[in-house]
């Protein structure tokens, strides 16, 4: 073999080492763009369920609102009452203001474990005999006084004398959880 | 004579020592001219497509990151809304029964006349629908005048009367009734 050849020889490998090179270069190339073109369709997917999410959160806000207001409103009252001696002081103090004449008075506490918002509900079973006028007074007084109260029965009869009256009245005041978060729905 | 000088100086005219390479060869160093032109012109194409793809992906990946984050927030903000949704549904629920009983005691009291006498007056509010308050009405010397007057009054207070009910014993008149609120 002469030079000549040798000279062809290590032309051609230097070719060859050349195109090769230039392969590797484009396939890197072509997978750069691959990855670029994989890496705008993730982000337009994104988009797409960043939209649809969005339109999603929108409806709920606007359906919800109603409720979420009522919520922000009712909070104070809430806040007032958040232990079982809240409501006892309460329903004492307003017999004691308006004077009423108490006959029986029974607080139980109810646990309703299905209901993660109103997890305890407090019942004052209350017997009073007095003045018409001064009854009703105190009931209403004490409606204002505790908007969450729930008057369960309310039974007004004639009392001893004349001017007054007989009053059984059974009230439930709950106990909110304002910090109850909903249970996970599952999907199967 | 300067050129010749020069020639003679660098290459001295010389007889071929190897034979020389068949013509086909001659495509050999076209070859290899062409194959640098095309490395070099792909070379440049490719490199630079690479670096814009490269820099495609990347503002790519920002931009989702940007759009992931994006959806966090509206993720935690549904939750948000969920949550007090629900604390704000199950506060109303119960808010619903809560309607003062003692406006509909006092306008009952109110709408009789002086003569007619309310022995007993029971509400009694149903744990199921605690918008419907059960009224159960015991009085003297009343009338059908006066249970309409008193039927009167509450639906002036908003109570619509369901199936009421009537009984009389002589002087003694006994009234049934299902009181629901109308929010309308």
């Amino acid at each position: 073999m002469n030079g000549k050849k040798i000279a062809c020889i290590i032309l051609l490998m230097f070719i060859a080492i050349l195109a090769y090179a230039g392969q590797v270069l484009h396939k890197n190339a072509l997978a750069k763009r691959a990855a670029a073109t994989q890496a705008e369709s993730d982000t337009q997917s994104a988009r797409g369920a960043l939209t649809l999410l969005d339109t999603k959160v929108g409806v709920l806000r606007s359906e919800s609102e109603d409720v979420r207001r009522f919520l922000v409103a009712w909070t104070p009252y809430v806040d007032k009452v958040q232990l079982q001696s809240d409501v006892e002081t309460t329903i004492s103090a307003s017999m004691r203001n308006a004077g009423v004449v108490t006959l029986s008075n029974k607080f139980e506490v109810r646990d309703t474990r299905t209901d993660l918002v109103l997890p305890k509900i407090i019942r004052a079973s209350l017997t009073i005999e007095d003045d018409y006028a001064k009854t009703l007074n105190w009931i209403g007084e004490l409606e204002r006084k505790l908007p969450l109260s729930r008057v369960m029965s309310c039974k007004i009869s004639g009392g001893e004398n004349g001017r007054q009256v007989r009053t059984e009245i059974v009230i439930e005041v709950p106990l909110p959880n304002l910090r109850a978060v909903p249970v996970p729905v599952v999907k199967i | 004579m300067s050129k010749n000088f020069l020639c003679h100086d660098f290459k001295s005219p010389r007889t071929d020592i190897s034979r020389r390479l068949p013509g086909t060869m001659k495509i050999v160093p076209i070859l290899f001219y062409g194959v640098l032109a095309m490395s070099a012109y792909f070379g440049i194409r490719d490199i630079t497509d690479l670096k814009s793809a490269d820099a495609e992906r990347l503002a790519s990946v920002a931009k989702k990151t940007e759009i992931e984050a994006a959806k966090t927030k509206l993720d935690l903000e549904r939750i948000q809304i969920e949550t007090e949704q629900f604390r704000g549904e199950g506060l109303a629920k119960w808010v619903e029964g809560t309607r003062s009983l003692q406006p509909a005691t006092v306008a009952i009291a109110r709408s009789v006349p002086p003569e007619v006498s309310i022995n007993e007056l029971f509400f009694e509010r149903s744990a199921d629908l605690p918008a419907q308050v059960s009224l159960t009405l015991r009085m003297t010397n009343g009338g059908p005048s006066d249970l309409a007057k008193i039927e009167d009054t509450l639906r002036r207070l908003r109570y619509r009367s369901h199936s009421p009910q009537q009984q009389r014993q002589g002087e003694l008149v006994e009234y049934h009734s299902m009181l629901v609120w109308q929010d309308q």
